[in-house]
C-alpha cells in the first residue's frame, strides 16, 4: 500500500465518518439520559430529507441545514413524548419512528411536488483547506482538507465531551441515565431532561442526515441513510457511551466503508455486494468482541415514574 | 393456572442477561384481556389514519378521496382480494414468529434479513432440484427457506447469549447483510444472464406453489400461514415450551427459579421466529414471483413487527392484523394508480399505528397499576 493510497483512504474515512459521528452523538445524548436511541436512523433520514428539500426549494444550504435540524427534532419529539409521557417501550418506539420517517420522507418527496419525485441536484459543500494546518504532511490532507460539516461533526464531539464531563448540566444529564430518582431528589425533573435530551439528539442526528444529502450525495433518495443510524448506534456502544469513544468508533466504521469503496476498483474474487457487507459485519464483530465488558447507563430503557 | 406475571416484582441485575430487559413490553397481555387488546389496536389504527390525513393534506390531496381509493383498491374485485391475501401471507408468518419472541421479551426485528435468506435458500433448491416430484420439491424448497431463516436468527441469538450484544442491534445489522447476500447471489451464480435486472431465472412449473382457485393468483401459502398460526397458538398456550416462553417474558428471575433456561428459551424462540420468517421468504418466491428478485423482502420484516404489536403478541390475533396490513398494502398500490397519492403512505400509517399501540400499552399499564 503506497503513501498516496493510504492518505486518500484515511481522508475518505474521515469524510465518510462525518454523518455517523453526528448520528452517534445524537444517540449518545439520548442514551446517556436513559432513552435507547434506536430511532436515530429515522431521525437521520428525516434530516437528510429536510436538508435536501430546504436547499432545493430555497436555493440556500443554510435553510437546508435549518430544516434538517427541525425534521430530526420532530421525529425525536414523537419518541420523547411516547417514551416519557406514555412510557412506551423505547426500542420498539425507535423502530416505529424509523418506519414512519421512511414513509413520510418517501411520501412527501412525491406528494410535495405533485405526485412525482423531482430530480434534486444540490451543490454539495466542497472541501475547505484550513490555512497552515492543511499543508502539514500526512495529517494535513487527512484532517484539514475536509468539508464544513465534517469539521462541525468533530467540533460537536469535542464540545459534547466538555459539556458532559465539565458542566453541571452534563452531570445532570448523565445522572438522569444512571439514577433518575437521585436527579429528582436534587430538584430536577428527569422527565423533562429526557425529553430535551431525546429532542436535542434528534436535532444533531438530523444534521448528520444533512451531511449525507448536502455534502456527500447532493440529492435525496428513499431510505438513503441505509443503516447508517444503526452503525451510529453500534458506535455509541463500542465507544462506551463517551463522545470521544464514539468518534473513534465512527472513524473505524468510516475506514471500513472507505476501504470498501476503494476495493471495488481492484479485481477481487468477491463481488461489490460482499464488500458492501463490511461495515455491518465489522460493527457486529466489534460489538461481539467487546462482549460484556461494556457498561451501559444503569437506568436506560426504564420509564421514570414520579413518586 | 396463575398468571406468571403475578409472581411479583423480583429485581434483576442488568447484567443477568447481558443487557436489560425489553422494558416489560407485554407484561399485561394475556388471553384474558383480548377485548382490551382489540380495542387498543382499533383505536391505534383509527388514530393513525386520522394523523396520516395531515401529510395527505400537505400534499394537496383529499384524505377522504385517498382513503376511499385505498378501500376500493383493497376490496374492489376478487383479483384485488387475492392479491391482498397473498400480500398478507408473509406478514402473518413473520408476525407469528415475532409475537412468540415478544412473549419471551425478545425483540426480533430481523425479519427482513431472515425472509431474504429464506427466499434465497428456497430459490436455490427450486433451481437445483432437478426432476424431483413436484410436492417433494416444494416441501424441500420451503424447508430450506425455513432452516436458512432459523439459522440467520440463530446467529443473533448466539451472539446475544455468548457476547451480550442486544438482539435489536444484531438483527438490524444482519438485515443489511442478508439483503446483500441476495444481491450477491443474483449478481453472481444465481442471476439470470442478460436480464438487465438482478433476478434469477424463472422456476419450473413443478416447484411453483399451486393456486387455490384456477384462474386466480391466490396461492396455498395462506393456508400454510393459517395452519402455522394455529400451531403457534397451541404451542404458546398449551405446551411446556410455550409456558416457559411466557414465564421468561414475565420474569426472568422467576423463570430461573423454576429451572427454565434463559439460553434455551432465547435459542428456541429465535430459531422458531427466524424459521417462520424464512418460510415466508420461501413462500413469497415460490408463490408470487416464481423467481428470486432483488428487494423482494423490502419492508416485510418491519411490517411483521407492526402486525405482531397490533395483535398484542397473540398468534390468533395475528391473522386479522396481518390481513389488515395486507389489504392496506394492496389498496395503497391501487390508490397510487387511481388518485396519485404515493403508496409509501402505508409506512406512515404503519409507523403511527405502532407508536399509538405502544402508547396505549404504556397507558394501560399505568391505569392498571393505580
Amino acid at each position: 500500500m503506497d503513501y498516496a493510497f493510504l492518505v486518500a483512504l484515511l481522508a475518505a474515512s474521515v469524510r465518510i465518518a462525518a454523518p455517523l459521528i453526528l448520528g452517534a452523538l445524537g444517540g449518545l445524548i439520548s442514551e446517556r439520559a436513559g432513552v435507547f436511541a434506536v430511532g436515530i436512523e429515522g431521525m437521520m433520514l428525516a434530516g437528510a430529507f429536510g436538508a435536501a428539500i430546504g436547499a432545493f426549494v430555497s436555493g440556500s444550504p443554510a435553510v437546508g441545514l435549518l430544516l434538517a435540524v427541525v425534521a430530526g427534532s420532530l421525529i425525536a419529539s414523537i419518541v420523547a413524548i411516547a417514551v416519557t409521557i406514555f412510557r412506551a417501550d423505547q426500542m420498539v418506539t425507535g423502530l416505529a419512528v424509523n418506519i414512519l420517517a421512511f414513509g413520510l420522507t418517501s411520501f412527501l418527496l412525491r406528494g410535495l411536488f405533485g405526485g412525482r419525485a423531482p430530480s434534486i441536484r444540490l451543490h454539495i459543500f466542497g472541501a475547505i483547506d484550513i490555512p497552515f494546518l492543511s499543508s502539514l504532511p500526512f495529517v494535513g490532507p487527512i484532517l484539514f482538507r475536509q468539508s464544513a460539516l465534517t469539521y462541525a461533526a468533530v467540533a460537536i464531539a469535542l464540545l459534547l465531551h466538555l459539556a458532559l464531563y465539565r458542566t453541571r448540566a452534563g452531570l445532570t444529564l448523565r445522572a438522569t441515565g444512571e439514577n433518575p430518582e437521585a436527579v429528582f431528589a436534587a430538584g430536577n425533573n428527569p422527565i423533562r431532561i429526557r425529553q430535551l435530551a431525546v429532542i436535542a439528539g434528534g436535532a444533531i442526528a438530523g444534521l448528520g442526515g444533512a451531511v449525507l444529502s448536502l455534502q456527500d450525495v447532493g440529492t435525496f433518495t428513499d431510505g438513503m441513510t441505509n443503516g447508517r443510524g444503526f452503525l451510529a448506534l453500534a458506535a455509541v456502544i463500542v465507544g462506551r457511551w463517551t463522545p470521544l469513544g464514539a468518534l473513534a468508533a465512527c472513524l473505524v466504521f468510516g475506514a471500513a466503508s472507505a476501504l470498501e469503496v476503494r476495493l471495488q476498483g481492484f479485481n477481487l474474487p468477491v463481488s461489490s455486494y460482499a464488500i458492501q457487507m463490511a461495515p455491518y459485519l465489522l460493527a457486529l464483530a466489534v460489538l461481539a468482541g467487546l462482549g460484556r465488558g461494556t457498561r451501559m447507563p444503569q437506568a436506560i430503557g426504564q420509564a421514570y415514574r414520579v413518586g | 393456572m396463575k398468571d406468571p406475571v403475578a409472581l411479583g416484582p423480583i429485581e434483576l441485575s442488568a447484567s443477568e442477561a447481558g443487557a436489560p430487559d425489553a422494558g416489560a413490553l407485554f407484561q399485561r397481555l394475556g388471553a384474558h384481556n383480548g377485548l382490551r387488546a382489540t380495542g387498543r389496536a382499533v383505536v391505534a389504527v383509527l388514530l393513525a389514519f386520522a394523523v396520516t390525513a395531515i401529510p395527505i393534506l400537505i400534499s394537496g390531496k383529499s384524505p377522504i378521496a385517498a382513503y376511499w381509493a385505498l378501500l376500493h383498491g383493497a376490496f374492489g374485485s376478487f383479483d384485488h382480494v387475492a392479491f391482498a391475501l397473498n400480500k398478507s401471507t408473509p406478514y402473518i408468518l413473520t408476525a407469528v414468529g415475532v409475537a412468540l419472541c415478544f412473549r419471551a421479551q425478545i425483540i426480533n426485528i430481523g425479519g427482513e434479513g431472515q425472509i431474504a435468506v429464506g427466499g434465497l435458500a428456497a430459490s436455490w433448491v427450486a433451481l437445483n432440484c432437478g426432476d424431483l416430484p413436484s410436492l417433494l420439491a416444494i416441501v424441500l424448497a420451503l424447508a430450506a427457506g425455513a432452516v436458512a431463516g432459523a439459522l440467520w436468527a440463530g446467529i443473533a441469538a448466539v451472539i446475544r447469549l455468548t457476547r451480550g450484544v442486544h438482539e435489536v442491534l444484531s438483527t438490524l445489522l444482519l438485515n443489511f447483510v442478508g439483503v446483500l447476500l441476495v444481491s450477491e447471489a443474483l449478481n453472481g451464480a444465481m442471476g439470470e444472464a442478460g436480464a438487465g435486472f438482478p433476478q434469477s431465472p424463472m422456476f419450473d412449473e413443478a416447484v411453483r406453489l399451486p393456486t387455490l382457485f384456477s384462474g386466480y393468483d391466490l396461492h396455498v401459502g395462506l393456508i400454510i400461514a393459517l395452519v402455522v398460526t394455529g400451531c403457534a397458538q397451541f404451542l404458546l398456550w398449551r405446551t411446556r415450551f410455550g409456558f416457559q416462553l411466557r414465564l421468561l417474558g414475565g420474569s426472568r428471575a422467576a423463570a430461573a427459579y423454576a429451572g427454565v433456561s434463559f439460553a434455551g428459551g432465547v435459542i428456541g424462540v429465535m430459531l422458531l421466529g427466524g424459521g417462520l420468517a424464512g418460510l415466508a421468504g420461501g413462500i413469497e418466491v415460490l408463490g408470487v414471483h416464481y423467481r428470486l428478485i432483488e428487494g423482494f423482502s423490502l419492508g416485510f420484516g418491519f411490517t411483521g413487527v407492526a402486525v405482531a404489536l397490533l395483535a398484542a403478541a397473540n398468534p390468533l390475533a395475528v391473522v386479522p392484523a396481518g390481513l389488515f396490513f395486507g389489504f392496506l398494502q394492496a389498496g395503497a398500490l391501487a390508490m397510487q394508480r387511481e388518485v396519485g397519492v404515493p403508496s409509501s403512505l402505508v409506512y406512515v400509517i404503519q409507523g403511527f399505528s405502532i407508536v399509538f399501540v405502544l402508547c396505549a400499552i404504556g397507558l394501560d399499564r399505568r391505569w392498571q397499576r393505580v
